[in-house]
Formats: C-alpha cells, structure tokens, sequence
C-alpha cells in the first residue's frame, strides 16, 4: 500500500506538471492580454510598457512558465490582477465553499445512487417484478440525464424559492462568517447537482451490479442456497462498492470544479462561480490558480477513490 | 443506532426541516427598522475584490468608496454651478481660465478625527493619476498638478495646461475620490470622510458600512450590507425574495416583472446618467468607408422599435450623438428620421447592396445584443447582410486591439460630458475611433472647450452637427439604470452609481 501510494502520488505530481503547461498555453492563447486589462483602453505605449514591465510580461513566455510553476508548487499561486490580492487566498475562500457544497450533494448521493443502482442491476437480471423496478429506475435515469443543468437548476428555483419561498433563491452567505452559519443556503444548489449527478451514477452502479449479479461467484452462493438480503448484502454489495467509489470519486471532482452554472445561477460563493468571474474579467493569474488546482483536487479524489475501492475490494476477497 | 440517537436524529431532522424556512423569513425581514439596514445587490467583482476602488473598478467598488469616502462633488444639471459639491463649497475658475481654486469645506473630518484639508485633496488627486487607469483620471488631463499650490488648509490652487472652461464638470466626477494625505493601503481602518465607514469587509461576498458619526450632513440609515451578485437574474431574485432591498442594473424585462410586484419599485435614471448602445462602423474598412453606406445605415435605423424591443420601452432616443443631458450636449441637432427607402438607394448607389458585414457584440451592458440584433435585422431588410458575431461577456473589449479592426463593433458609453468624452474616445487615433480621422473636427472640439457661456454653446452645437452628419455611430438607445428596491426605501440619489447618504427605510 506505501508503494502504491508512493507511485500515486509521483504520477500526480507528474500529471500536474504536464497540466500546467496546459493551463498556461491556454491563458496565454485567450483572446485579450493582461497588459489592457490592467492599464485600460486609453492607456499610451509608455503606460502599457511600464504595466508589462511590472507584471513581469515582458519576459518570455518560457521564463514567466518556469518562475510560475515553480512557484506555484512551491504554494504561490500568484497576484490577482484585478484586486492584486494573492491567488492562493482567493482560491482558499473559495475551494472550502465548494468542498462543502460537493459534500453536500455527496451525502445523500452515494447510498441513493448505491441503493437504486443496485435494485436496478439485480432487477434487470431478475424475474418480471424485478424488471419493471429496473424500467422504472432505468427510465428515472435517462429522463434526468437529458435535462440540461441550468433547466433542473433554473425549475428547483422557480418552485421552491420564487414560489413556495422555502429556500433563498441566491446563496448569500453572512459577511464574514461561513456558508454553514446560513445551511439553508446550501439546499437548491445542492439537490440541482444531486439531481444532474444521480443519474449517472445510478447508471454506473446498476452496470456492475447487473454483471456482478450474473457472475459465477454470486451464482455458486446462490445454489449454496444464499438468497434475498443476505445474498445482496454479503456477496453483490462489496464486489459492487469497489468500483462504484472510484467512479463516485471521479464524478466528485468534477462537481468541485464543475458547477459553474449552478453556482452561478445560485451566486454561491464556490470556485466555479470565482473561475467564471475571473474569466470573463481576463483574469489570468486566477483562471490560472484555479484550473491548477481544480486540476490538483480532481487527482487526489481519483487516488482517494482508488485507495478505498482497493480497500473495499479486500474486504471483499 | 440505538433507539435515543434514532429519536434524537429524526427529531434533530424534523427541526431542521421546520427551521430552515423560519431562517429564511428571519433573512427575510432583516434591516426594516427606524434608520434601519439597507442591504443592496450590485455587480462586484468576486473574491479578487479590495477596498481599493482602483483596483477593480466595477460598480460595487465605486457605490461603497462613494458611501466612505468624499468627493469634491457631482455633476447635477439642476445645480447652480452645474454640480453639486460634497467636500468643497466652491470651485473658482480665474477668469482667463489659467487655474481653479478649490475651497474645502471647514466642518469635514476623516473617521480618525483628523480635519480634511486641501493637502488632503491634492493628494488624493495625485493618488488617482498615479494608481488608477487612464479612464479615471482623465480629470487632470488639463490641470498641472505639479504646479498645484496649497495656499492654507482650505485653499488649493489648481494651474490649467489647457484654458478649457469646464474643468469643473470634470473634477466633480465619482471617481474623484478623497483619501487622507499618506493613504496607501485600503483596509476597513483607513480614515475616511463618507456618510459611511467600513464594518466588516469580505471580498467577493459583502461589506457592512456603519453609519460615520462625524460626517456633517444628516444620514438617515444606520448601515448598509452592500452585496457582490454579479448576475442580474441573480440580482432581481434576491430582491424578490426578500434577501435585499435595492437591486441595481436590472434588465429591462426584469424590471417589468419586479414593477408588477406591489412590493416594489423600480427607479429608472435620467439623462445624463443614461448608458449610449450603438454601433460603431469601422471607416478604415469598405463598405463604410463610403459616407453613403454610413448614412444609409444611419436612415435604416428604426430607433423606437429598438426602444421598444430591445428596452422595452424604458429608454431615450438616440440621435447618433454621444452624452446627452449635458450643458454642452446637442439641443439643436434634429432628430434622425427612419427613411429604409432612401437608405436602399443610398446602399444601391454605393454599389453596398447584399454586401456581407460582420457585427461584433457582446452581453456588456443589459440590452447591448437585443440592441445589435434589432440592428443586424433593420440593415438586413435594406440590403446590407449583417453576420452576428456574438462574444461570451467581457469578450468584446478583452482585446482593444483587436476591437480597432473590428468591422462593425456594439459599444456603449458612460455619462461624460460629450466634448471631453469625443476627445478622449472618439478623436482621431483612438482605437474606439474606428477609422474616424478628422483633425478639423479635434480641433473645433479643442476650441470649443476654450469657450463659455452662448459661444460655447454655438460652438458645441456647430460640431455637434457635424458629428450628426459625417460620424460613424449609430446609436439609437440611450439606456437608463433601472434599479429595483422595496416600496419603503426613499431618498436614493443618482442611478448608475447610488448614493444613499441620504436614503431610508420605513
């Protein structure tokens, strides 16, 4: 396990590495330059060249690479160039948010996802009762699947806030305190990216579980006379947690960086709301930190994922 | 779980659920008090955001540094002088124009108990042309600070590089801010002398300003929650749902939906605090370098149905003519006609006709695509094919170079005064120019910013109209700020950039 988590880690180091030349072509090839953002459109060519000179733009692109990714690994993830605070704050404030918010949809997603995955896998493989819970979940699924984002967000807040006014319509937490001193403010964005990521999961859990189900394994346990929850529990569940967590895993990074749109129609203070800011404000030092990190937490959840299906998958054998 | 901590869950789940709605309605009915709490939306700039005003310089960080920090004044039409002054009580013009004497009032103080003096001003202004973009301290374009003469605590002399007579107007504008003399740092303890101090300040999120009880003038509300919520939507749903009181810049369909609300108003601004939306066709480009192209898109130009469509009906006509409201805006100038039929020979005669052209825009500004698709449509049923090339926000002017090559590229303007506003944006040279290059025209502008009183006047409306003939603008709209706010709020001055010294709450 320490040799694997060895190389993991070495491997997420490495992808990083090639991330960040990614990242940084990328901000360099958007259209717009840092230089006209800062000293705005009616700025001469001494001001322009005396902005470029302080930012360091002047330089070649190669030697600005090498200074901002040593520093960025090394925890300096720059200044911003709109309110000049540094990017490793901004992104602080804004990555627990998040964190918070994908912790909020993870709750209550993997037992469902887990639970009606399952029912649909087994049921798929069973008798007529068992295929028509898998039509039904099956179809749940798809249904959800092919409404865009932005529609299950924009219905969830046109009944529960602007009509029944159950939940705030935007995420506003208290100034200066946490999204926690306000939890009510976590419930619509939340239950809209746990709607837009619970069909896919579900989907992927009654995959495996329908293969599983079929498996000359769970069929020797079941001429042992092994049956009902005691089959479904002792011999399904594990051999289907193992891979089920390290595609949760997956999903949740993408939820952390991922909700820009929930966020924004929310305006939650997360980081998905903070990169959409800083792009359309030509932000690059930002768009920068951000990506690295979102980049960052998205790998360490796949090897967290990894390392507990692995774990799950022994306890199985 | 045990039976008790299987209790104690479900009853901990049912509070829950019961309490969460009863939060929300405690949010609800926060701030209505006597001198009570304004809590405002406006567009921030998410959590990049500082104190400084410079360094992000959306609308947010210009209401809250007006609510901390004084001004020398602002522009107000209905004023004697033409402004209202807030730290000063005069501003004297020598009479050949060769300097301004700036007199500070003697009751301001800063937070810190400290008497604001004219040293204060005058490094204030030196502070601005330092650290903040050209835009903002266009002011001093004039003026020669270096030779600025603090003659006592309340006198500052203000030498002219140029003996324009209208230094004034520009001097008194928001973003002349004044800042304690050695102010660097931007932090809630910065001494200020606004209706307002800062409290709490979380970037991106919010800041709580408190009442300043040394500020002179009576100040209704005890603080105000100013909040960063950069969508509109957003914006509008906060204000419905009781999360705010005041939602500023709201678009013009939203604002129908919040006026229909018996809860609510909605405040819409006058000029000169109006947005211009127009086009901008690129004269160093065919088919508009040809004055007949230009003219005939002018005359396809149908204003009051892109008044209509695009804003609703809540608006001002345009005249292709930049700034109205102004002392020196056009007065004179007749008012476009909508004439498609000459606009077609015109295209005919040009040999323009089903020529292809490419129309940048962008979501800037609340209007500013709905503007330019009704314009892609009119010129299209003249003969001119308008491609619509949308960009996501803030992708218009993300690159200014590029926005100079543009073919036709949307635009909107803020409230400057229009001779200034045409010297530092439209003049020849400039990359908003466009392709405009007349030396004559920077010329009689430069002349007739030298002028006061009728002959100004004469002058202004003689280049007005021939910006009215030669120009390539359209601009058919001038938007105002819609601002949505519950019925009990009074006294909220100003539309694009508030101010609620003078605001309260019933």
């Amino acid at each position: 396990m320490t040799r694997l988590l060895i190389t993991r880690t070495l491997g997420i180091v490495g992808t990083l590495l090639v991330l960040s030349v990614v990242i940084f072509a990328a901000t360099e090839l958007l259209p717009g330059d840092a230089v006209s953002r800062v000293a705005g459109p009616q700025a001469d060519p001494v001001q322009r060249a005396l902005v470029a000179e302080r930012l360091g733009l002047d330089r070649p692109a190669i030697e600005r690479y090498v200074d901002w990714v040593g520093s960025a690994f090394g925890g300096d993830l720059g200044t911003s160039l709109t309110g000049r605070r540094p990017v490793a704050e901004i992104v602080g404030d804004r990555l627990g948010n998040s964190l918070l918010l994908a912790a909020a949809v993870y709750l209550p997603l993997i037992p469902l996802a887990v639970l009606l995955g399952t029912a649909a896998g087994l049921g798929s493989v069973g008798g007529r009762r068992g295929r028509l819970i898998d039509r039904v979940i099956s179809f749940g699924t798809l249904a959800v699947l092919g409404v865009p984002e932005f529609l299950i967000a924009g219905l969830l807040l046109a009944v529960f806030a602007v009509w029944l006014h159950l939940f705030p319509p935007v995420s506003m937490a208290s100034i200066g305190g946490s999204v926690l001193d306000t939890p009510e403010i976590l419930v619509l964005p939340a239950l809209s990216l746990l709607i837009v990521s619970l069909g896919a999961v579900i989907r992927l859990v009654r995959a495996r579980a329908a293969d599983v189900a079929t498996s000359p394994y769970v069929e020797s346990a079941r001429l042992a006379g092994v049956r009902g929850p005691a089959l479904v529990l002792r011999h399904v569940m594990p051999a289907v947690l193992g891979p089920a967590v390290q595609l949760i895993a997956v999903g949740f990074g993408t939820v952390v960086g991922g909700a820009v749109v929930v966020e924004t129609l929310f305006d939650y203070p997360g980081i998905g709301n903070e990169l959409q800011n800083a792009v359309a404000s030509r932000d690059v030092p930002v768009v920068q930190g951000i990506a690295l990190t979102l980049g960052a937490v998205t790998l360490i959840a796949v090897l967290a994922g990894d390392l507990v299906g692995r774990a799950l998958d022994g306890v199985r054998r | 779980m045990d039976g008790t901590s299987r209790r104690t869950f479900l009853r901990g789940g049912v509070a829950l659920a019961v309490a969460t709605p009863l939060i929300g309605a405690c949010g609800q009915s926060a701030g209505q008090g006597a001198g009570g709490t304004l809590r405002a939306a406006l567009v921030g700039s998410g959590a990049a955001e500082t104190l400084n005003p410079f360094a992000g310089a959306t609308t947010l960080d210009f209401v809250r540094a007006l609510a901390v920090h004084g001004t020398l004044g602002r522009v107000d039409p209905t004023a004697e002088d033409g402004v209202r002054y807030d730290v000063l009580s005069a501003i004297e013009s020598a009479p050949d124009n060769s300097g301004y004497t700036l007199r500070v009032r003697p009751d301001r103080r800063f937070t810190d108990g400290s008497k604001l003096t004219a040293r204060d001003v005058l490094y204030s202004l030196n502070f601005i042309t330092a650290n903040a973009q050209t835009a903002y301290s266009r002011y001093a374009t004039d003026l020669d600070l270096a030779k600025a003469r603090i003659i006592d605590d309340l006198t500052l002399v203000l030498p002219a590089k140029r003996r324009v007579s209208d230094v004034r107007l520009m001097l008194c504008q928001p973003y002349v801010l004044i800042f304690k003399d050695g102010t660097r740092e931007f932090t809630p303890a910065t001494p200020s002398c606004g209706p307002f101090r800062v409290d709490t300040f979380e970037a991106g999120r919010g800041t709580v300003l408190r009442r300043n009880d040394s500020y002179p003038g009576t100040v209704h509300l005890d603080a105000i929650e100013l909040r960063s919520i950069a969508a509109e939507d957003a914006r509008a749903n906060a204000l419905r749902g009781g999360q705010v009181d005041y939602a500023h810049d709201l678009a013009p369909a939203q604002a129908r939906t919040v006026q229909g609300d018996g809860r609510f108003d909605v405040q819409q601004s006058a000029p000169p605090d109006v947005t211009g939306l127009g086009v901008l066709l690129n004269m160093s480009r065919p088919p508009f370098h040809d004055p007949r192209v230009r003219l005939a898109c002018k005359l396809a130009i149908n204003r009051q149905a892109i008044l209509d469509t695009a804003l609703l009906g809540r608006g001002v006509l345009g005249n292709d003519l930049f700034a109205p409201g102004y002392p020196d805006s056009a007065t004179t100038v007749p008012q476009r006609e909508h004439d498609p039929e000459r606009a077609r020979l015109l295209l005919r005669e040009a040999g323009a006709t089903g020529v292809t052209v490419t129309l940048t825009t962008a979501p800037e500004t609340p209007g500013l695509v709905p503007m330019c698709t009704q314009i892609a449509a009119q010129l299209s049923e003249v003969g001119l094919k308008v491609t619509l090339d949308e960009r996501p926000p803030g992708g218009l002017y993300a690159d200014y170079a590029a926005y100079g090559r543009f073919q036709m590229a949307a635009t909107y303007s803020t409230p400057i005064p229009p001779l200034h506003y045409y010297e530092t944006v439209g003049a020849a040279g400039n990359t908003f120019a466009l392709g405009w290059s007349r030396p004559d025209v920077d010329q009689r502008v430069a002349a007739a910013r030298e002028l006061s009183g009728p002959a100004r006047k004469q002058a202004s409306e003689a280049v007005h109209r021939t910006l009215w003939e030669d120009n390539n603008v359209l601009l058919p709209v001038f938007k105002p700020v819609l601002n949505g706010h519950v019925r009990g709020l009074r006294g909220v001055r100003g539309g694009r950039l508030p101010s609620f010294a003078e605001a309260s709450l019933r």
